[in-house]
């Protein structure tokens, strides 16, 4: 499945995974932990090994640096 | 995804405990771990009373940390009559960046109603950050120098307004960082100084009388957590990085840590369980000049000829350094 990404204050991106992909999968092409960043759902952070069941998250840089 | 609490949705997952909690039930588990090391480093002392109250300042820069911790010590001791709550901000005169984060320690202090105070290298040492990152005269990393000089005026003013205590927002990821580069290092000494600064509990320390002892109540939180509850709690935190940073070994080290904590959850966990244990063997042992003990150690400090700052030096680090930037 498809599904835009928009990593905040940086760039958007349309990022293909497997249908069983959970969140943190969709950050694996900007290579960001999920120790470093919240994924927001319609505004809302979602636990990351969650999967994915929408076709656009945001995600939040929460730690610079590094 | 349900809360593991309640029948909220869960807005993350902590791998290294397997729960997932909703926005409630993981505010009230960061503020509860906060609590918890409060009590299990003996912060607040059995002497203090209402008539006597502990004064604790609490090093505020905006960042996400410091405005975590000073709004859960708030909220924790603001009724609290034993406990003082003094903010200290510091401008290190970097353009933009401080005055930015400054704006958010003052909206802070405001609507939590403390005391707060902000000073700045120009006025005290006379010397700007954005000037002291161009002329570099040693050599070294910005932080390096701005390091020295952040800690000599949180001690000193820490000490003129007569505090207790010195609580810095330096949280689970900080901390793992710093015990890694000590280990890794080698610097054995510098892993017992910390325990006796900073790591342990207060009835395990050595007595520092020359310092106003530190804590840090937000090291069992790792830094994304730290984030995500500002961003929740809706705090005013400032988020942007500061334009001199270059401690590209601690950025190693963060990328390392990062890794193994995605591939192994509770590594950071485990490694600040492990250091602080060995850090209190390390202590112990060179501490008083033990058998291979430091002959160099605290007993000898003595008054910096030029400010008069604890120093084991004739003049102390943070006069050479201000000394080298002048000449430059």
């Amino acid at each position: 499945m498809d599904v835009t990404v928009e990593v905040v204050g940086e760039e958007t991106r349309a990022v293909r995974v497997a249908d069983d992909a959970t969140y943190a999968d969709l950050l694996a092409p900007f290579d960001l932990s999920p120790h470093e960043v919240s994924v927001l759902v319609e505004g809302r952070p979602v636990p990351e090994d969650q999967p994915v069941e929408t076709d656009r998250v945001k995600v939040l840089r929460l730690i610079k640096g590094g | 995804m349900e809360c593991d609490k309640c029948d909220r949705d869960a807005v993350m997952h902590a791998a290294y405990a397997g729960t997932h909690l909703c926005e409630e039930h993981f505010c009230v588990s960061v503020e509860k771990r906060v609590r918890r090391r409060i009590r299990e480093d003996g912060l607040l002392s059995s002497d203090a009373t209402p008539e006597e109250p502990e004064t604790w300042v609490v090093g505020l820069s905006g960042g996400k940390d410091s405005v975590v911790l000073t709004h859960i010590l708030e909220e924790t001791f603001g009724r609290d009559p034993r406990v003082e709550l003094v903010a200290l901000s510091i401008h290190e005169g970097i353009e933009g960046y401080r005055d930015e984060s400054l704006d958010a320690c003052v909206e802070l202090a405001e609507s939590l109603g403390i005391r707060h105070e902000v000073v700045a290298y120009e006025d005290d040492l006379g010397v700007r950050m954005d000037d002291v990152a161009e002329k570099d005269p040693m050599n070294m990393a910005p932080c390096a120098y701005c390091g020295v000089f952040r800690r000599d005026l949180l001690e000193s003013y820490a000490a003129a307004f007569g505090a207790d205590k010195l609580l810095t927002g330096h949280n689970l990821d900080d901390e793992a960082q710093t015990a890694l580069m000590n280990f890794l290092e080698g610097d054995v000494k510098q892993v017992a100084k910390h325990f006796d600064a900073s790591l342990g509990g207060f009835d395990e320390r050595e007595e520092q009388s020359d310092f106003v002892p530190r804590a840090k109540p937000l090291r069992d939180v790792p830094e994304k957590e730290v984030a995500l509850y500002a961003h929740l709690r809706d705090l005013p935190a400032h988020v942007a990085e500061c334009p001199h940073a270059s401690e590209a070994y601690r950025g190693e080290i963060q990328r390392l840590l990062l890794k193994l904590e995605e591939n192994h959850p509770g590594t950071r966990h485990s490694i600040m369980a492990g250091y602080e244990e060995l850090a209190e063997l390390a202590a112990r042992r060179y501490r008083n000049g033990g058998e291979d003990g430091a002959d160099d150690g605290d007993a000898a400090l003595g008054e910096c000829e030029r400010c008069g700052s604890k120093t084991a030096r004739d003049v102390c680090r943070k006069c050479r350094l201000i000394e080298a930037v002048e000449a430059a």
